[in-house]
């Protein structure tokens, strides 16, 4: 989500304080600490327009917080500050043949602050994992106002808790993120990508088809999206439901990867681009939500959630090495449309895990899960952020 | 003998008087792990057999305000799982697999389970448990998730972290909370994340939902034969940089060869070589042979003598034996050994080895190098007899030149074997008062009284409120 457009129904921004480096930004907060006015925290000012819950409303902007700090090819490692575009270490990257394996939904100004704060993620998580697996060393400013710099520039690393884990995805709620060290990897040799048309009477079978070619074919692809029909015309495919795959390896892998999957159904060779468009396919203000279950559930799920999405208007993808069906639905006024979705969504979440990326306000109740670990992560935030002053409310209650 | 202990009597109506130890010498077979310059004797242990049977304990020991130390196989190499004079709670008898999905590529697994064991369960189904330290055919889950435990093959595979997927977790408290999702995507905080890898700080692990991979198809594994560390090290980064991703990539240098070579473990390494890298390339059958001969070219072009090839399971299982016991191998030679565990940058290992060869030629001890080179992991050893306090000392400056140098080259002070109390002194050397307040300001939200393992990981004078604190005065009472 690092780079969603606005959503509908946010909290009014009342101020703007500009912090562009990390000793002003500590400033900032224990301000905030003073005057008990809590802030939002942004830089690419897309991330927070998600409809989470989020009343602060004063926004501290950290999009002068940018550029590539170090960069040292042979160890595969990069440190940037946050509000660097994933786009400039795209390009800086390249030119060293290769690449941060972080390709979040949203457009390419989407900050890699923003990615590691919301733990975003796209179809390279297949092979390549989340920012969790990706994040090896951080700076961040805690809700207290101090300067903590956790992890390191190594590949691997256990000294003293793991902090890094604990700000990844945390939202900005214990702190604003400063800077980063990630981990890269050397672009493989050749780079394919080909759209499948999956044979299958139904859109179970299709599903199940792909999904056994992903979780116990021979060959692991960088990425396979199973991409509901209307998805899969957007991006250039036919009127089926498609399996868009991307092999990545040695001319000699590829070549074999790419005649296994021909043996599950019709392929053509698509442009990388696909990638990138199915990134930023969705219209401003849609609902996105993700529906996640056991590996062997995802064929199942995919054509629960795909046939919804059809039904409004929408469509779906799942990521099936992972399990995860994204499902976006074009944005609704309609009070009865908002309270079927939410009727619809109250029945998934007793039977898959739903996990909200884009939602108006309304829904955000729907896909809240009840969870015994809830008052130990309250009492984590408290311990960072005393005065509730960092992105109150985002987490959900209290 | 009646039972004396405070609490043992207590304890001895959870689990059995059989199962807690109070004499002296019984309680001497867990005053090391395995690390042997530290022994701390436990005041008491207790060995719940059941996960209600831990909970109680642990319930027991929270209403007493006491301190412990959980324990699974004691096999690992940084003095985490000693318990100075505080209760020993050992947590091996707790070794279900609960259930095998092989569908899913899961287990949930009770935290006793040796990591081999496990991956023999799962072999049924074509699967194994990633993460092999060279313990494994002794270290515990439970044990691998407290110290995030890697081995040879996580620079492809990863981690313990990256292959739990949730934990049911008992908190100091007594409280059980679950972590993670079994099920599906995660999301919240990473309260998983920030456990694994706490060493036993946070709370005990009852049950571990673990993701299994799946068996490589083919697998090569490459002896390269190297006249200089310096060639071998600069292979190294050539394999890395050329985006290869091998299985394994690991470095022995040339006392380590003497030793395992004079030893039951002999793998047929080429004695006369300076330094021999073990690299393991897997996947399916396609494009394989192609990723060996690059890999091949490239040691050549770095100056290795020979790459031998293994194709056949038992060539490689032998290659690998010397690898996996080596540490044993140096334990025939000498009564103690210091192992560190330092990680540097992949392109400074030429130059850290290097320092490494003049601090020890320094300090005339004998240092031989045994470590995942393709992550940077070095395991400098250093044999000694403790008995010599001049050797002892030496081998023990040694060791802290070692470490600074290692940092000052922008590495870390462990990769995967945890401080503990072996590293604790280089904690403040890595990172800045403020981190450390953070990593204590977590500690207590899992641990607010901080009995969990006590005095180990972060510098206690980091926890100034802690050192005030009565919990802390009653728990060294």
């Amino acid at each position: 989500m690092a780079g969603v457009a606005r959503g509908a129904g946010e909290p009014r921004m009342t101020a703007t304080v500009v912090a562009a480096d990390v000793a002003s930004i500590a400033e900032r907060v224990r301000e905030a600490r003073a005057t008990a006015v809590p802030l939002r925290i942004g830089a690419g000012a897309h991330w927070l327009d998600a409809g989470r819950p989020c009343t602060a409303e004063t926004r501290l902007d950290l999009g002068g917080l940018t550029g590539i700090v170090s960069y040292e090819p042979g160890d595969l490692t990069l440190t940037a500050r946050a509000a660097t575009p994933l786009s400039e270490i795209e390009r800086v990257t390249a030119g060293e043949g290769q690449w941060l394996t972080l390709d979040p939904h949203g457009s390419a100004d989407g900050t890699i602050g923003a990615t590691i704060a919301t733990a975003s993620a796209g179809p390279l998580a297949s092979a390549y994992g989340t920012p969790r697996d990706h994040v090896l060393g951080c700076e961040f400013v805690t809700g207290a106002g101090d300067v903590v710099r956790a992890g390191g520039r190594v590949v691997k690393n256990v000294a003293g808790f793991d902090l890094v884990r604990l700000v990844t995805g945390s939202w900005g709620a214990l702190g604003a993120l400063t800077e980063m060290t990630v981990r890269l990897r050397a672009r493989p040799e050749v780079d394919r990508t080909l759209f499948v048309r999956v044979g299958g009477k139904s859109q179970d079978a299709i599903a199940t088809a792909a999904w056994r070619w992903v979780r116990e074919g021979d060959y692991r692809p960088l990425a396979a999206e199973l991409l509901s029909p209307s998805l899969a015309r957007r991006l250039g495919g036919d009127g089926d439901a498609q399996l868009l795959v991307r092999l990545g390896g040695n001319a000699a892998f590829v070549r074999a990867a790419a005649d296994s999957v021909a043996s599950v159904g019709e392929m053509q060779d698509g442009a990388v681009d696909a990638w990138r468009n199915l990134g930023v396919s969705e219209r401003s203000g849609s609902m996105v939500f993700r529906a996640s279950a056991l590996p062997a559930q995802c064929g199942a799920l995919f054509a629960h959630v795909a046939s919804f999405a059809d039904a409004h208007g929408g469509y779906a993808h799942a990521t099936l090495a992972r399990g995860i069906v994204r499902c976006v639905i074009p944005p609704s006024d309609d009070a009865r449309a908002i309270s079927e979705m939410q009727a619809w969504l109250t029945s998934l979440v007793s039977t898959a895990t739903v996990i909200g990326e884009r939602l108006p306000h309304a829904l955000w109740p729907s896909v809240s899960r009840a969870s015994d670990s809830q008052a130990l992560a309250e009492t984590v935030r408290r311990s960072f952020d005393p005065d509730r002053v960092m992105n109150p409310g985002i987490l959900g209650a209290p | 003998m009646p039972l004396t202990h405070p609490l043992a009597a207590r304890l001895a109506s959870i689990v059995g008087a059989r199962r807690v130890l109070e004499r002296p010498a019984e309680l001497r077979s867990y005053e090391s792990d395995g690390l042997p310059g530290y022994q701390c004797t436990p005041s008491l242990a207790v060995f719940p057999g059941t996960r209600e049977e831990t909970i109680q304990v642990v319930r027991a020991l929270a209403e007493t305000h006491t301190a412990f130390v959980a324990r699974g196989a004691g096999t690992g190499l940084s003095g985490g799982a000693l318990a100075d004079d505080v209760v020993l709670l050992g947590l091996h008898r707790l070794k279900r697999i609960i259930s095998l999905d092989g569908d899913n590529a899961r287990a949930l697994v009770e935290p006793g389970v040796v990591n081999s064991t496990l991956t023999a369960a799962a072999s049924v189904y074509g699967l194994h448990y990633a993460p092999d330290p060279s313990s494994q055919s002794a270290c515990t889950i439970g044990g691998n998730v407290a110290e995030n435990a890697g081995g040879p093959h996580c620079l492809k595979y990863g981690v313990t972290l990256n292959h739990v997927l949730a934990l049911t977790v008992l908190l100091p408290s007594g409280e059980v909370v679950h972590l993670g999702n079994p099920e599906g995507e995660a999301d919240g905080l990473d309260l998983l994340g920030a456990f694994i890898g706490s060493e036993g700080c946070f709370g005990v692990v009852l049950d571990a939902t673990i993701k299994l991979e799946r068996n490589p198809i083919s697998v090569r594994t490459l002896l390269a034969d190297f006249s200089s560390v310096d060639a071998a090290a600069h292979a190294v980064s050539a394999i890395i940089a050329a985006g290869i991703v091998p299985a394994a990539l690991e470095m022995m240098d040339h006392a380590v060869i003497q030793i395992v070579e004079a030893s039951i473990y002999a793998a047929g390494y080429p004695t006369d070589a300076a330094a021999i890298l073990l690299i393991e390339v897997d996947g399916p059958g396609a494009g394989l042979d192609d990723d060996v001969a690059r890999v091949s070219n490239l040691c050549t072009a770095a100056g290795a003598r020979g790459v031998r090839v293994a194709t056949e399971p038992a060539d490689r299982a032998r290659l690998w034996q010397g690898r996996k016991k080596a540490a044993g191998a140096l334990g025939r030679i000498s009564a103690n050994l210091v192992v560190q565990d330092a990680v540097v940058p992949r392109t400074k290992l030429p130059a850290v080895l290097a320092d490494i060869h003049r601090i020890c030629a320094a300090y005339r001890v004998n240092v031989c190098n045994v470590f995942h080179a393709g992550d940077g992991n070095l395991h400098p050893n250093i044999g000694y007899d403790a008995s010599d306090a001049d050797e002892s000392a030496r081998v023990h400056a040694a060791m802290s030149d070692i470490m600074h140098a290692c940092i000052e080259a922008g590495g870390t002070i462990t990769g995967e074997h945890g401080v503990g109390l072996d590293k604790l002194p280089y904690m403040d050397a890595l990172f800045n008062e403020n981190t450390l307040t953070a990593m204590c300001t977590l500690r207590a939200a899992f641990d607010p009284e901080r009995r969990a393992n006590p005095a180990k990981v972060v510098p206690v004078h980091s926890c100034r409120e802690w050192l005030a604190s009565p919990v802390a005065r009653a728990s060294r009472a």
